[in-house]
């Protein structure tokens, strides 16, 4: 029996200033699964970012519904769940600049409610994991690397353990070598925390670590 | 909590955007504490001098709407008035009673006039050249105008020192209101060899006599009367006594007609449209109108009244001047943070808890900086009320000496206390200046300020979305 996490349901996507018939996605049904890595390309227009922010809770769609752990993306508050339930990652990492690595992650926590007291070393903990040195933890994160960053960005979205992690171009800006390692991490989140994550993409060296890719370009 | 955390992050990371808006604050608070000190200092006095004036209302002629519609340069407009005039019913003393008998008043008093001859004296009378080269004599139906007064807050004359005493004797304000006793003039003292406790008789037009003791000399002060070209004074035939004495003459003899000036004590000036409609419904001819002494209560604090509205414009001026500054600085704050707006909304952060956050940096800035500016305008603000506190109180003495002295009384008795010549001790005591009452006014101000100037991040946040802004920053 699957265990499905996400259901996008028959879900269209238009801009207010948009003409009648103009969609930025239109009538798209995917299904995501907790455990598993999934990849959604499509080339540049082909409504990534925008199904992205749909399921992030960053946009409402205007038809159809996206069904999250059985909840209706329109009944709930998307705040909570963009806090809570969902971790997300972009591809320029969106860190905020005047606050060091651990600090960034820490903030996440806070905004989740997390009222643990040790929460640097949990901090440390999720660097370690992503793959940085626990001595990075004080440093302001405009003095790391892009790789080390986007680490970072992970370790963030990770810090609440959300049951779906969603990726925005997470290695565009990175090398090959790095992006190998990032994709690492990913999989091994999907695979061994048995957690959803979805990553948007037209890579096709990312479509080919992947458990399942969705195309939007045939659904275009 | 972490949205206090994240304000004191901010507010630390921003020291020189702080630190500037701390200074605007810094002076705003300064200013306003000393403006609001000023402006309750000022109020206190203007309360206190104004409620120390009794709330007046007299009774006086309609005179612009009995002329209106009437053509004076008509013989017939011109005799139309004179019916008109003459069609008034003259005040009674029962009419008196009657109106005085509201719920809007608290206490009342009256003149009452007579006019009678004179038998052992003779009126004071003079020639005078006119314009025109002929010889007028000044006259009137009667040689004397009796004036009598209920009581001593009726005795306009003397508390507004038209009439000053001259000479008085020991016991005169114990028996002025009991007996038949009257102040004269002292040119028509001098023209009849008049001395003090000397008796006068005087004569009705029916040849009735009256006696009365001379208990007081005054003279008219030359500064206050109308502009008079005759040797005497308006007030050479004024005789001043009670209304006792007069009542007592026009009860027993019909042929003398009393004419009666009443004045009301109310409680609030506000009150007296409502009176006015009263009055007529007890019977006032509608020719009559309501008239109160506001203009001259507030005339004797003219210039703390500048003051005070000085204080509000300037008020005003700073608050709107540091409240435009201090939304164009938030205005450059928000545009600068859009993607640290951007970041936080994307994580999680709700609208209303990142306007909490933008709003309590501006409080957190504004609370200390208030708190110095309330320190330096306290400070500042005493020196500047107390010099204007010690200036009305010189000033109210002096019009306190003068009034005493008017009643022929060299210290500050109780003579009319209640005509509000006799409070200057009331001011001497004040010193807290900055008290809770500024206190909370400018937390008000300070408040407010912060408000104001946040509805920029506030509707910023509102409208923005996360998304557009990583994608620009992108």
């Amino acid at each position: 029996m699957k265990d499905i996490l996400l259901s996008v349901k028959n879900v269209s996507y238009r801009y207010s200033d948009a003409e009648e018939d103009e969609y930025a996605l239109r009538d798209v049904s995917f299904e995501f699964e907790s455990g598993k890595l999934y990849a959604i390309k499509g080339r540049s227009g082909s409504g990534k970012t925008t199904l992205l922010s749909l399921i992030s809770g960053l946009e409402r769609c205007t038809d159809g519904e996206i069904i999250f752990d059985n909840k209706n993306l329109k009944d709930i508050n998307l705040d909570k769940y963009r806090s809570n339930d969902i971790g997300i990652v972009f591809q320029s990492y969106n860190l905020l600049p005047f606050m060091s690595a651990s600090e960034n992650i820490i903030l996440s926590m806070d905004i989740n409610g997390n009222k643990t007291k040790n929460k640097k070393e949990q901090a440390i903990k999720l660097m370690e994991k992503v793959g940085l040195k626990s001595s990075y933890a004080n440093r302001r994160v405009l003095r790391l690397s892009g790789g080390e960053q986007q680490r970072v960005a992970i370790a963030r979205s990770l810090s609440y353990n959300p049951k779906m992690i969603i990726a925005d171009e997470p290695t565009g800006n990175l090398d090959k070598k790095t992006e190998t390692e990032i994709l690492e991490i990913f999989k091994n989140l999907a695979h061994e925390e048995n957690k959803c994550v979805i990553i948007v993409t037209h890579s096709e060296n990312v479509c080919k670590m992947v458990d399942k890719v969705y195309d939007l370009d045939k659904k275009k | 909590m972490y949205i206090l955390k994240n304000a004191w992050i901010s507010i630390v990371r921003n020291k020189g955007r702080n630190i500037l808006i701390g200074i605007i604050i810094l002076i705003i608070a300064s200013c306003a504490t000393i403006t609001l000190a000023i402006k309750n200092t000022a109020n206190d006095l203007i309360d206190s001098y104004v409620s120390a004036y009794d709330k007046e209302v007299t009774i006086g002629f309609d005179r612009s709407s009995m002329m209106k519609d009437l053509d004076m340069g008509d013989p017939n407009g011109r005799e139309e008035v004179k019916e008109r005039f003459n069609s008034i019913v003259n005040l009674s003393l029962d009419d008196i009673e009657k109106y005085a008998d509201s719920d809007y008043i608290n206490d009342y008093y009256y003149t009452y006039s007579i006019g009678l001859n004179g038998q052992s004296i003779e009126k004071a009378e003079a020639e005078t050249n006119n314009n025109f080269g002929r010889k007028d004599k000044i006259n009137s139906q009667t040689d004397f105008t009796l004036t009598g007064y209920s009581n001593i807050d009726a005795m306009s004359e003397f508390i507004e020192g038209t009439y000053v005493m001259e000479e008085i004797a020991d016991n005169a304000w114990d028996i002025a209101f009991d007996g038949d006793y009257v102040f004269i003039n002292s040119e028509l003292a001098s023209y009849n060899n008049l001395k003090l406790n000397d008796k006068i008789t005087l004569v009705s037009e029916d040849s009735k006599t009256y006696e009365f003791q001379v208990i007081g000399i005054f003279k008219e002060n030359e500064d206050s009367g109308e502009p008079n070209m005759s040797m005497f004074s308006n007030s050479v035939n004024t005789i001043v006594t009670n209304t006792e004495s007069l009542v007592k003459i026009t009860s027993s003899n019909t042929n003398v007609k009393g004419d009666i000036h009443p004045t009301f004590i109310i409680n609030d000036y506000n009150d007296v449209d409502k009176l006015q409609t009263e009055f007529y419904e007890k019977g006032l001819d509608e020719s009559y109108i309501l008239e109160t002494n506001e203009e001259i209560a507030n005339a004797g604090v003219s210039s703390v009244k500048n003051v005070n509205s000085f204080a509000t414009t300037f008020l005003v001026i700073t608050l709107i001047i540091g409240g435009v500054v201090l939304f164009v600085i938030n205005m450059i704050n928000i545009r600068e943070r859009k993607y640290e707006i951007g970041v936080l909304r994307t994580i999680g952060v709700s609208k209303f808890k990142l306007t909490m956050q933008f709003v309590s940096e501006l409080l957190i800035v504004a609370l200390v900086s208030l708190l110095i500016g309330m320190g330096i305008g306290t400070v500042s603000a005493k020196g500047v009320s107390n010099s204007l506190l010690a200036n009305e109180i010189s000033n109210s003495q002096n019009k306190s000496d003068e009034i005493n002295k008017n009643f022929g009384r060299g210290d500050h008795g109780d003579l009319g206390k209640g005509r509000g010549f006799a409070v200057v001790q009331a001011y001497d005591s004040i010193d807290a200046v900055v008290d809770m009452k500024v206190l909370l006014e400018l937390l008000g101000v300070g408040l407010s300020l912060v408000l104001v100037s946040s509805i920029a991040s506030i509707t910023s946040i509102q409208r923005f979305s996360p998304l557009t802004i990583l994608k620009e920053r992108s």
